[in-house]
């Protein structure tokens, strides 16, 4: 039967995932403590795991549910405006003008604090409010959205049209949000400094914590019977539909959870980057992370996971040795994967081994052979797919070693070492 | 009054030939050297005369404001040029050999040139004004750090100002005629009605004569009278002067009117009345006209879109690009036409840069389709994402190509407008766009329904493999109708770089309201496209006057999503039996 | 006395003008399997489509239980108890056929239920069952997307029994089938009928004869006849609906119909 080769294949899936969280979690930080990785690089990773989480999201809505949401930066930066405004206000009169209130409202000439800055002065409140308000906003369209059966290429559209204009709210300056600024000049959370290098290692490590938490929560609900639902409204959402399944209330719950993962990675992701701005929402910005899913892997959660990393770690070399040749990189990025592996790394690779799997002879598959053999080239994507993480947190270990100049040529050249290690592992 | 004693010399400017007729008629003895001031007594006619008061001008400079207003009162019209350069602080004491017995000598400075990193300045005689010579016969010329400028003040040039102005009436440019009006009517001096009248009387032009009326209207407001100023607000009611509006409501504003008189108060509020709906008309007329250019854009890029996504399935998150490549094509074109063609050729780019720009962006299209898009047929989200990075790719070639920001003239024949009203113009650019979509929407439905190729597109989109056994080249007619709807958007980028600047990331700007248009469109119907587009353009003008731009376009995002909900396949659905799956 | 399951009245689906369905009267008993034949673009499919709420029509009403069934939403009429298999074999290809299964089992099916449901052991004993019932018990850990396509098919049968709907609506189960898969489904489907009431389409006139109940005519959206198959092969209406006017005695298109199923399969198969 089925059920106990699937355990086993969770057990060894979940024990890869378990040591990486483990070394991200325990050992990064301690090589940290002890100056072999540099503050500013922990802080780099503090910040791709925030990533991460918001391309775990587009997987489950996208790679799983088969919804492309081109609205993701969005959710993310809502969430990370409400924690922005938090920390501004807590910067108080310690800000360049001396003021109560936040110097870009000085700048504007506001006498006094709008009515829906004032929740967040409470640190409970504004947690709460990142992470509802972008789970409600989430709630509210895609109730409307997916209630009319706005579907495919057309939900798309709508959701990029939606994330074009809350971009250009944001950018307006009497949204009372900072404008083209954005929020900045963040001082203190919960009363510690963020310019404190402990205060730094603590969020990284709360960050890495939760990336794991929500791997670990995202696996449970893809391998429940919601997560099969969603991959149903995927293949057949009229066959799911004259099964009974409320499917709107489905894809709704999957929109709102991408969201949450989206919100969860902007509340995290602003008091590491000291600024939040509506650079950060922009149509581009959705578009990027998709990619950070294509690139990984959709379907496979570890690899969106890995492609937001690894893409962020591409950005973070090109832009400070090449500059300009970012938007080359992305957009051959985005072709490539398109037309080439558009299963992504993950399912490249996968791929590969079936390949050299079939190379020996094999019985012409009955039936159920088909499946095991692909089930196997799933398990071992996975298995590879770890592999790249290792070679991946190793490679940032390397780097972190050297200075922030070196730093990006040798993660690259880490790179492609950890490249090398998954062909020899195949 | 000062004013009032300036009066006889406008009416000599206005009696006299426009503007310079210097030379001809100009008094013999302007030739002359300058004379000091110790023998100017023996030497000069009569006090008073132009040539004495220049005199004065040059050597008493504490008398200079009645010296001014003296030369203004002789009425000397051979001092127009003066009078400008004076104004403009351009006229200038200077001490050199031509300048004669005196050692000083008024001039006026011509166009400045460099030469030897010093600024060499020709010099002219005041009366006539005409190039100082040297001794040698040759034009003279001075450093300018060894002119001194002739220092006048506030008070005179505020008295040359209307004096000017008046010369301005009967300037050959309407645009100077216009502006001299409305300088005239703002003055509110009922001394120059007489100068208004008379110009009024030889003025051709209907925007011209609209103006003038309204000063003499404006002038005769001011008036004393009551029945004059009640009559004269009736008058600016029947013209529609909508630059009075403030004035005359100033006039019976509710807290501390201007008006007294309740009688001229009634004529005032109906004159109000007149020009505030005749605002409100024009101004509709005006919101359709932008709607309706913008809704031109929107559909021209939209029906590429319609055509690439209605029959191929393909989302090309890269066609404003294509748009882009249109608008650079343009430039280049304009570029060579600036560079290897004479001048008088000019005008003739844009014509040229129409089919240019189509065959530049739909080759472009041909090449990607035969490479990118032939292999994603059937995924239409993950052409979404191929042409996204594709348009990465193009937006960073041209920005490396042509740097930021540049701009492509508009052709003298699309420089001017249509004025359908007075004050109401519809500028010829944006008509011509209107008529190019037009245009552009017949041909494309005349290609879809009525040639082969246009047969063939619709049965290759409509069953590919049935297509193909029938003898289609399906491979070329993907291409080929790739090809078409980019080049279209080429076109649409050629007809923007009329309205708008050319930078690489235009497209963007374009390519999200273009969506939605076909979104709202439905697909596979063109007429979805043209009616949404329109409707999408006109109704963001529409809001713009009630909401800030941004807004407007939130709005009207918000309308879309909202329309989806009841429409989710847009105003024209494309209808079959099998819509499942 | 056998009980109605079903009374349809007056029912009428236009496509732009053209009216694609118009049902005056229509009734279904409990337990009884109905076939339903007619050319192409008969509105067989739309007929379904409305019961399922897929389609909503512009007039009329389909009672079922003391509710219309145009009133309600998908969902709604599923947990009335209306399962639907359509024309092409809709599975859910990225499952294993044994998920496929799980997910038609009827339970509640609300979003928190499902994050957290386990399997009971009862649950999967009936699924099962059902994999037996249509010959893939030993296909329950493949990949749906690999089955054949008549093994979709039965999938698809088997995930509708596991719906436990008291209607079934099945649209051309044998459609693409080897006459071997054919006789076996027609089997399958009179097993059923012991227990649901099931409306077919189908075109292939061996098959209908195999099932052997009443039978259905639609012609142009209208019911032209109704009856026992044998009867329905002798209508003239019929007979010359098929076949046209102009071919041959009346004896000859009759002597046609019954022997060439494939003239009728192909006539109104579907691509």
């Amino acid at each position: 039967m089925k059920t106990p080769r699937v355990f086993g294949l969770f057990a060894r899936r979940e024990r890869t995932a378990l040591v990486l969280a483990g070394l991200a979690i325990v050992v990064v930080p301690i090589l940290n403590a002890f100056g072999v990785v540099s503050d500013l690089n922990l802080n780099l990773m503090g910040r791709w795991f925030c990533f991460a989480l918001a391309a775990l999201g587009i997987d489950l809505i996208w790679g799983y549910t088969g919804i492309m949401s081109l609205c993701q930066a969005v959710f993310f930066c809502l969430g990370g405006y409400c924690i922005g405004m938090h920390m501004l206000l807590k910067t108080g009169t310690k800000s360049v003008y001396g003021s109560s209130l936040p110097d870009f409202m000085v700048w504007n000439q506001v006498k006094a604090l709008p009515w829906f800055w004032e929740p967040f002065r409470h640190f409970p409140v504004a947690l709460a409010l990142a992470l509802a308000v972008p789970v409600a906003f989430a709630f509210v369209f895609g109730f409307f959205a997916f209630r009319s059966r706005i579907k495919g290429v057309y939900f798309s559209i709508i959701t990029q049209a939606l994330a074009l204009a809350m971009w250009l709210i944001f950018l307006r300056n009497e949204t009372m949000l900072g404008g083209t600024n954005g929020l900045t000049d963040f001082k203190t959370l919960l009363g510690f400094q963020l310019s404190d290098p402990s205060s730094k290692r603590w969020l990284y490590v709360l960050t890495a914590v939760i990336l794991a938490l929500a791997y670990f929560g995202a696996r449970y609900m893809v391998g429940s019977k919601l997560g099969k639902v969603l991959v149903a409204i995927r293949d057949s959402e009229h066959r799911l539909r004259f099964t009974g399944f409320p499917v709107t209330r489905y894809k709704l719950f999957a929109f709102c959870v991408a969201a949450l993962l989206a919100a969860i990675g902007g509340i995290l992701y602003v008091p590491q980057t000291g600024i939040i701005t509506p650079g950060r929402m922009d149509v581009k910005s959705s578009l990027e992370m998709i990619v950070w899913a294509a690139v990984g892997g959709r379907g496979t959660l570890g690899g969106p996971i890995l492609g937001a990393i690894g893409v962020s770690l591409a950005y973070s070399f090109l832009t400070s040795h090449f500059p300009g040749s970012w938007s080359y990189f992305l957009g051959i990025l985005f072709i490539t994967v398109v037309l080439f592996f558009p299963e992504g790394a993950v399912g490249a690779l996968a791929k590969l081994k079936l390949r050299r799997g079939k190379a020996k002879p094999a019985p012409i598959p009955e039936a159920s052979h088909a499946s095991q053999s692909d089930d196997d080239a799933r398990l071992s994507g996975t298995v590879l797919a770890a592999g790249a993480g290792t070679a991946l947190t190793a490679s940032a270990e390397t780097t972190l070693t050297a200075n922030a100049a070196t730093t990006n040529a040798s993660a690259a050249s880490a790179t492609v070492e950890a490249t090398a290690v998954l062909k020899e592992s195949v | 009054m000062l004013r009032l004693s300036i009066l006889p010399y406008l009416g000599a400017v206005l009696m006299s030939l426009a503007p310079l007729r210097a030379g001809a008629d100009a008094p013999a003895e302007a030739g002359r050297p300058a004379s000091t001031a110790r023998d100017s007594a023996q030497r000069r006619p009569a006090p008073g005369t132009p040539q004495a008061l220049l005199d004065t001008l040059l050597f008493n400079p504490d008398t200079r404001t009645e010296t001014v207003t003296a030369l203004l009162a002789s009425g000397e019209a051979g001092l127009q040029g003066l009078f400008q350069n004076l104004f403009k602080g351009n006229v200038y004491e200077y001490a050199g050999p031509e300048s004669g017995a005196a050692g000083r000598m008024l001039v006026i400075g011509g166009a400045e040139e460099e030469r030897d990193n010093e600024t060499w300045v020709p010099l002219l005689r005041v009366l006539p004004m005409e190039p100082l010579k040297t001794a040698t016969g040759g034009p003279a010329y001075a450093k300018l750090v060894d002119l001194v400028e002739l220092e006048t003040d506030r008070e005179v040039r505020a008295m040359i100002q209307p004096v000017l102005t008046a010369m301005d009436l009967k300037s050959p440019d309407r645009l100077k005629r216009k502006s001299a009006a409305l300088a005239l009517g703002e003055t509110g001096d009922a001394a120059l009605t007489p100068l208004l009248k008379t110009a009024r009387a030889s003025e051709t032009d209907a925007g011209v004569i609209q103006l003038m009326d309204e000063a003499l209207a404006r002038i005769d407001l001011k008036s004393a009278d009551p029945a004059a100023r009640a009559e004269a607000a009736a008058r600016l009611g029947a013209i529609h002067s909508v630059n009075v509006l403030p004035e005359l409501k100033a006039m019976v504003a509710t807290d501390n009117p201007a008006e007294a008189d309740p009688r001229v108060r009634k004529s005032v509020d109906k004159a109000i009345h007149n020009i505030e709906s005749f605002q409100s008309f024009t101004g509709a007329v005006q919101n359709v006209f932008t709607g309706l250019s913008l809704g031109s854009i929107l559909i021209l890029m939209a029906l590429g879109l319609a055509i690439i996504f209605g029959l191929m399935g393909v989302i090309n998150m890269a066609h404003g690009e294509f748009m882009m490549i249109g608008a650079y094509a343009t430039f280049l074109i304009q570029g060579a036409f600036q560079k290897y063609l004479p001048a008088s050729c000019f005008d003739w780019f844009l014509p040229l840069s129409l089919p240019l720009s189509f065959l530049a962006a739909g080759g472009v299209g041909m090449v990607v389709e035969m490479t990118i898009i032939k292999r994603l047929y059937g995924r239409p989200l993950e052409t979404l994402l191929a042409t996204w990075g594709l348009s990465l790719l193009l937006i960073q070639t041209a920005r490396s190509l042509f740097g930021d920001l540049t701009a492509v003239s508009t052709p003298s024949f699309l420089a001017r407008g249509w004025e359908i009203f007075p004050q109401v113009v519809l500028p010829f650019n944006r008509i011509f766009i209107l008529f190019l979509t037009a245009v552009i929407v017949a041909a494309v439905s005349w290609a879809f329904y009525r040639t082969s190729l246009g047969t063939k597109i619709r049965a290759v989109t409509q069953n590919r493999s049935m297509s193909s056994c029938l003898g289609i080249a399906t491979r070329r007619v993907d291409a080929l109708t790739f090809g078409l709807g980019t080049g279209i958007a080429g076109v649409a980028g050629c007809a923007l770089t009329q309205i708008g600047n050319v930078d690489p990331s235009m497209g963007q700007n374009y390519i999200v309201d273009s969506f939605m248009v076909v979104v709202t469109g439905g697909v596979g119907k063109l007429a979805g496209t043209v009616i949404s587009g329109m409707g999408i353009g006109t109704l963001n003008k529409f809001l713009e006057p009630f909401l800030q731009s941004v807004y407007a376009k939130v709005v009207l995002l918000g309308l879309v999503i909202l329309f989806l909900q009841n429409r989710p396949s847009g105003l024209f659905p494309a209808k079959g039996r099998n819509e499942d799956t | 006395m056998t009980k109605r399951i079903l009374h349809v009245e007056d029912l009428m689906v236009s496509f732009d003008g053209f009216k694609a369905l118009d049902i005056a009267f229509f009734e279904l008993e409990e337990k009884e399997l109905r076939v339903v034949i007619g050319p192409n673009g008969a509105g067989k499919t739309t007929f379904m489509d409305v019961l399922c709420g897929k389609t909503k029509p512009h007039t009329g009403s389909a009672m079922m239980e003391g509710k219309d069934l145009v009133s309600l939403n998908e969902q709604e009429i599923v947990e009335l108890g209306v399962g639907r298999k359509f024309q092409t074999p809709s599975v859910f290809g990225s499952l294993s056929v044994f998920d496929n299964l799980m997910l038609a089992f009827k339970t509640d099916r609300k979003v928190w239920r499902s994050l957290f449901y386990r399997l009971t052991p009862q649950a999967k004993t009936r699924i099962e069952e059902v994999a037996e019932t249509v010959g893939l018990k030993d296909a329950l850990s493949m990949q749906a997307a690999f089955l054949s396509h008549g093994q979709k098919q039965w999938l698809e049968i088997g995930m509708l029994i596991l719906q436990d709907p008291k209607l079934l609506l099945i649209d051309e189960p044998a459609a693409g089938m080897t006459d071997e898969e054919t006789a076996k489904t027609g089997r399958l489907l009179l097993d059923l009928a012991d227990r649901h009431s099931i409306i077919v389409i189908e075109h292939d006139m061996e098959f209908v004869k195999q099932l052997a109940r009443k039978v259905t005519v639609l012609c142009e959206g209208k019911i032209l006849t109704e009856g026992p198959i044998e009867k329905v092969q002798d209508d003239p209406q019929v007979i010359e609906r098929y076949l046209g006017r102009s071919h041959g005695t009346r004896a000859e298109k009759a002597e046609r119909l019954a022997t060439a199923p494939a003239a009728v399969g192909s006539a109104g198969g579907n691509p």
